[in-house]
C-alpha cells in the first residue's frame, strides 16, 4: 500500500514494510460478493423497495424526530443529534451467543485482576505482568487500595469494543471500565428507527432492549451497602456542559432516581448527603459519571470542582457504593491490554473466547524497534487515551504526523501502544441523498455486573465511521451510530413464529361501549338552517 | 347557561380527550407490534381494537391497524372522528369560546381529515396529531374562564379520561409484551416519567396500581374522579345542581379509589371495573340532570 508522501520514510523502512502493509478488503457484514447474505437478505430487500427517496423522506422524518426529542450530543460548544444511520445492522443469534460469552469471560477476568491489583496483588507476585506497567499507569490509584466494595463489583458498567477483522473474526478492541457511554443512543436508536422507519422491523424478531435502565438500577441498588434496605441512588454528572449529558440525564430519567453535580453533595459523619428542599438526605450509591481525578479533591485532584470531598474516605468505612468503582482504569489500560489473555489463562484458566487485536509492548526494544520501522502500517494510540484524541492512524497519516509519533514514542514508551492496521467490517450506511455505501462499524456491547449476573444488552452501539474510508468511528471525532439487532430466533430470521394469544384471556375486563353525543341536528333542521340566508354575508 | 351549550361543553372535552387518549395508545401499541413482534400482528391489532369497542375484521397489520383507528370523520370512536366531533360541538358554542381555541382545535381537525397521518411513519404523523392537541389543551387551559362552561367541560373530560384508562388497562400489555409492555403502557398514559420518579424500579404489577390509585398523577382514576367531583361541586356552587345525585356518585367513586387499602391485583382489576361502570352512570347522570330535563331538545324544533 503506497501513500502519497511517505518516501523518506519508505527508503528507511524498506524490506517488510510492503508485506505488512498489504491488507486485504474488508468484511461486508451485509454483502458476499455484491449480493446478500441470507441473515440479511429480507433487510436489504426492503431497502430495495424503499428506493433512494424513500431513504431521503425518512432521514428527513428522522432528523426532526432527533430534533424534537432533543437527542443530542455536545461536541465542543454546541449540541448536535448524534448521527443515527437508517440502515439497522443485523447480528445472528449464533454471532451474538459467542460476544455475549466473550464478553462476559473478559470482564470475570478483569473483575479479578483488579479485587488483585488493589488488594495481595498476587499477580503481581506472579509475573504475569510486569509489576511496573501496574505501578506506573495513571489509571492506578493507591488510594484506592483497600477499599472493598459491598458486592465484590468494581466494573458495574462496562463497554468492551468490538471490531470483525478481514475474516469476519470479533475481536477486542480495547475495554472500556471507568465511564463507558453511548448506551442511551443504543436506547434512542431502536425507537426512532422503528418510528420512522417500521417496515424494516416487519421481517424480523429483534432482542428487546428496553430492560436495561432497569437492569442497571438493580446492579447499582446492589452495589449498596450491605445494611441498606431501600437504597438512594443518584447519577452524578459534570454538568451540563459535558458531552455526554443527554446520558446521564436520559439514565436518571429512566432509573427515576436523581442526576446530582457535585455541588449538590457533601459528605458529614461517614455518609454521603444530598442538599433537597426537605433537608439533607443520604445517598447509598453513586453512579458517577465523573473522571476518577476529580471525583474526591481530598484524596485526588484537589482544584477539582465537580467531585465531593471525603467519597473516598465514606466508600473506604463502606458506607457508600460507587459504580464503577475508583481505579478501574489500570484494568482498561491499552498497555494492559495485550496481557488480558494471559491475566483469563491465569485466573480462570480459560482461553480467550475473543482475541485481542495484535499489540506491541513499546517498552520492549525490539518490538519498539519494529513498530518504528513500520510506522506508517501501524495505528499507534495514547495508552490513557480515549475518545479517539492523540490517535496516529499509519496509512492517511502525513509524514510530519509519523515522525511526530515516532519520537514521541521514543520519548516515552510507555504512554503509548501501536496495533497493525485492522481494516475492519463495513455495514452499508446512508451517505448521502439515499445512496448507500460501505462504511467501517466497530461494536460497543454493554455489560452490566450486579455481583450475581452478567446482563449483556443485546446488541449495543454500532458506530459508524461516516468518512469515506476512514476507521475512526469515535462520536468524539463526528461519528455516527447505528440501530444494532440480535436477532431472536436461530431457526429462521425469514420467518418469525409469533405467538398467539388467547385474545380473550388479554382482554379480560368488561368494556363498556362508546357513549357518543346524540345527534342535535337532524337532516331536517340541517336543510333549514342551511336555508336561512344571512344577512350581511352576501353584500362583502 | 343553555343545556345545549353545557351539553357541548360537555362533550367537547369528552372527545378532545378521547381523540388524545386514542392517539397516544395507538401510537405506542403500534410501537409494540414493530419492535417486538413475539404475538402475532393480526392478534395485536384485535387487542387495541376490542379494547376500543371497534370492529376488527380484515384488520391484519399495523398499518391497516393505524388506518382503521385513525379512522374517519363520523366515526367518533376513532381520532379523527373525536377531533371531528370536537369541532362540531365547539362550532355550535363558538361565541363562547376563545378564537384561539377554535383556530387549534380546527386545525387538528384539518390535519386530520386531509389524511396526512396516512404516511409509511405513521409514528411521525401520531405525534404530530398529539401535538396539535396538546396546543388545544394548552390553549383552553390559558383562555378560558373558570365558569360554568368550563366546569362543564372539565367533567367531561374526567369522565372520558377514566374511560380511556380502563380502556388502556384492559389490554394487559404487560402480559402481551413482558418486556416492554409495562413502559409502553405508562407511555400510553403518559406517566412515564411520573412513575420513575416515585416509583423506580419499574415493575409490571406495580404499574397498574399506579395508574388506578396514585394520587398525585393527573390521569390516574383516583385524581380523575377528584377532578371530577370537583367539578360537580363548583358547578353545585354556581346554583346548578341535580339534587346531589350526581355528587354521590361521583363522591363515593372518589372515596372508593382514595380509601382503598388493597395491594391485592385482583382488588385493583375490580377497582377498574368500578370505576367505569361509575364513570357511565355519572355520564347518564349528566345527561338527564342538564341537558334532558326539560324533554329532548324541544324548543328547537
Amino acid at each position: 500500500m503506497e501513500e502519497p508522501g511517505l518516501s523518506g520514510l519508505e527508503a528507511r523502512a524498506a524490506g517488510g514494510v510492503m508485506s505488512v502493509a498489504t491488507v486485504s478488503a474488508p468484511f461486508d457484514e451485509m454483502l458476499e460478493g455484491g449480493i446478500p447474505r441470507s441473515t440479511h437478505r429480507a433487510l436489504f430487500n426492503t431497502l430495495e423497495e424503499l428506493g433512494p427517496q424513500g431513504l431521503a423522506e425518512r432521514a428527513r422524518q428522522r432528523d426532526s424526530y432527533l430534533d424534537r426529542h432533543g437527542i443530542t450530543f455536545t461536541l465542543g460548544e454546541r449540541e448536535r443529534p448524534l448521527p443515527m444511520d437508517l440502515v439497522p445492522r443485523i447480528i445472528t443469534p449464533t454471532e451474538w451467543q459467542s460476544i455475549e460469552a466473550g464478553v462476559i469471560q473478559r470482564l470475570r477476568t478483569l473483575e479479578l485482576f483488579l479485587a488483585d491489583v488493589y488488594g495481595e496483588g498476587q499477580v503481581l507476585h506472579d509475573h504475569v505482568i510486569p509489576r511496573t506497567l501496574v505501578t506506573s499507569s495513571n489509571h492506578f490509584h493507591r488510594q484506592a487500595w483497600g477499599v472493598k466494595p459491598a458486592n465484590n463489583v468494581r466494573i458495574h458498567v462496562s463497554g468492551i469494543d468490538l471490531i470483525r477483522d478481514e475474516h469476519g473474526i470479533f475481536r477486542v478492541l480495547e475495554d472500556n471500565l471507568r465511564n463507558p457511554s453511548g448506551v442511551s443512543y443504543v436506547l434512542e436508536n431502536r425507537r426512532t428507527l422503528a418510528h420512522v422507519l417500521p417496515e424494516v422491523f416487519a421481517k424480523h424478531r429483534v432482542r428487546s432492549i428496553n430492560e436495561y435502565p432497569e437492569r442497571l438500577l438493580e446492579a447499582l441498588r446492589a452495589s449498596a451497602p450491605e445494611d441498606v434496605i431501600d437504597p438512594t441512588v443518584v447519577v452524578l454528572t459534570p454538568g451540563v456542559h459535558n458531552s455526554a449529558h443527554y446520558e446521564h440525564a436520559f439514565l436518571a430519567r429512566h432509573m427515576g432516581v436523581e442526576l446530582v453535580e457535585g455541588r449538590d453533595l457533601y459528605c458529614r459523619d461517614g455518609r454521603v448527603w444530598m442538599r433537597t428542599t426537605a433537608g439533607p438526605q443520604v445517598i447509598d450509591v453513586v453512579y458517577r459519571r465523573i473522571d476518577d481525578d476529580y471525583l474526591d479533591p481530598v484524596h485526588l485532584r484537589p482544584d477539582s470542582v465537580l467531585g465531593v470531598p471525603g467519597l473516598i474516605n465514606v466508600a473506604r468505612a463502606g458506607h457508600v457504593g460507587i459504580a464503577n468503582a475508583i481505579g478501574n482504569g489500570v484494568a482498561d489500560d491499552k498497555a494492559v491490554y495485550p496481557y488480558v489473555p494471559a491475566l483469563m489463562r491465569y485466573y480462570l484458566n480459560e482461553e480467550p473466547i475473543l482475541p485481542n487485536v495484535d499489540t506491541y509492548d513499546l517498552s520492549d526494544p525490539d518490538q519498539r524497534d519494529h513498530v518504528i520501522h513500520n510506522i506508517e502500517s501501524m495505528v499507534v494510540k495514547p495508552a490513557d487515551g480515549s475518545g479517539g484524541y492523540g490517535l496516529v492512524m499509519g496509512p492517511s497519516a502525513t509524514e510530519k504526523e509519523l515522525v511526530g509519533a515516532i519520537a514521541a514514542i521514543k520519548a516515552d514508551p510507555r504512554s503509548w501502544i501501536a496495533q497493525p492496521v485492522v481494516r475492519f467490517s463495513t455495514y452499508p450506511t446512508v451517505v448521502e441523498d439515499g445512496v448507500i455505501k460501505p462504511r467501517h462499524v466497530d461494536l460497543r456491547p454493554f455489560a452490566v455486573n450486579d455481583g450475581t449476573n452478567v446482563y449483556v444488552l443485546p446488541g449495543g452501539l454500532s458506530r459508524v465511521a461516516l468518512p469515506e474510508g476512514s476507521l475512526v468511528v469515535n462520536s468524539s471525532q463526528g461519528g455516527g451510530s447505528k440501530d444494532t439487532w440480535v436477532l431472536e430466533d436461530t431457526q429462521t430470521v425469514d420467518r418469525p413464529i409469533p405467538r398467539e394469544v388467547p385474545r380473550a384471556a388479554m382482554v379480560d375486563m368488561d368494556i363498556p361501549g362508546r357513549i357518543d353525543a346524540p345527534v342535535t341536528h337532524d337532516d331536517r333542521m340541517l336543510q333549514q338552517e342551511r336555508q336561512q340566508q344571512q344577512q350581511g354575508d352576501a353584500s362583502c | 347557561m343553555l343545556s345545549r351549550i353545557a351539553e357541548s361543553f360537555f362533550w367537547l372535552g369528552r372527545y378532545i380527550e378521547r381523540a388524545e387518549g386514542t392517539t397516544r395508545i395507538l401510537s405506542e401499541h403500534y410501537q409494540l407490534i414493530v419492535e417486538d413482534q413475539s404475538i402475532s400482528e393480526p392478534m395485536a391489532c384485535a387487542i387495541l381494537l376490542d379494547a376500543l369497542s371497534m370492529p376488527h375484521i380484515g384488520v391484519e397489520d399495523g398499518l391497516l391497524l393505524v388506518r382503521s383507528v385513525v379512522g374517519e370523520t363520523g366515526l367518533p370512536a376513532t381520532i379523527t372522528g373525536a377531533v371531528s366531533a370536537a369541532r362540531d360541538n365547539a362550532r355550535a358554542i363558538r361565541d363562547s369560546l376563545s378564537a384561539d381555541t377554535f383556530e387549534a382545535l380546527n386545525a387538528a381537525h384539518l390535519f386530520l381529515s386531509r389524511g396526512l397521518t396516512h404516511s409509511s411513519s405513521p409514528g411521525v404523523g401520531l405525534h404530530r396529531v398529539l401535538e396539535r392537541l396538546f396546543v388545544v389543551n394548552g390553549v383552553i387551559d390559558w383562555t378560558m374562564s373558570r365558569d360554568e362552561a368550563y366546569y362543564f367541560m372539565m367533567l367531561g373530560r374526567q369522565i372520558e379520561r377514566i374511560d380511556m384508562m380502563g380502556r388502556l388497562l384492559a389490554m394487559r400489555h404487560e402480559q402481551l409484551w413482558p418486556n416492554s409492555g409495562p413502559v409502553a403502557v405508562l407511555r400510553a398514559a403518559g406517566a412515564l416519567s411520573a412513575f420513575l420518579r416515585t416509583r423506580a424500579p419499574l415493575q409490571g404489577t406495580d404499574v397498574r396500581k399506579f395508574l388506578v390509585l396514585d394520587e398525585t398523577f393527573p390521569r390516574s382514576m383516583r385524581v380523575c374522579a377528584g377532578d371530577a367531583e370537583l367539578a360537580v361541586r363548583e358547578l353545585e356552587r354556581r346554583g346548578v345542581g341535580d339534587g346531589g345525585t350526581l355528587l354521590r356518585e361521583v363522591g363515593m367513586l372518589r372515596s372508593a379509589l382514595e380509601y382503598t387499602t388493597s395491594d391485592d391485583p385482583k382488588e385493583i382489576d375490580r377497582l377498574i371495573s368500578e370505576s367505569r361502570q361509575a364513570a357511565v352512570r355519572a355520564s347518564d347522570q349528566v345527561n338527564r340532570a342538564f341537558f334532558r330535563q326539560h324533554g329532548t331538545l324541544v324548543w328547537s324544533h
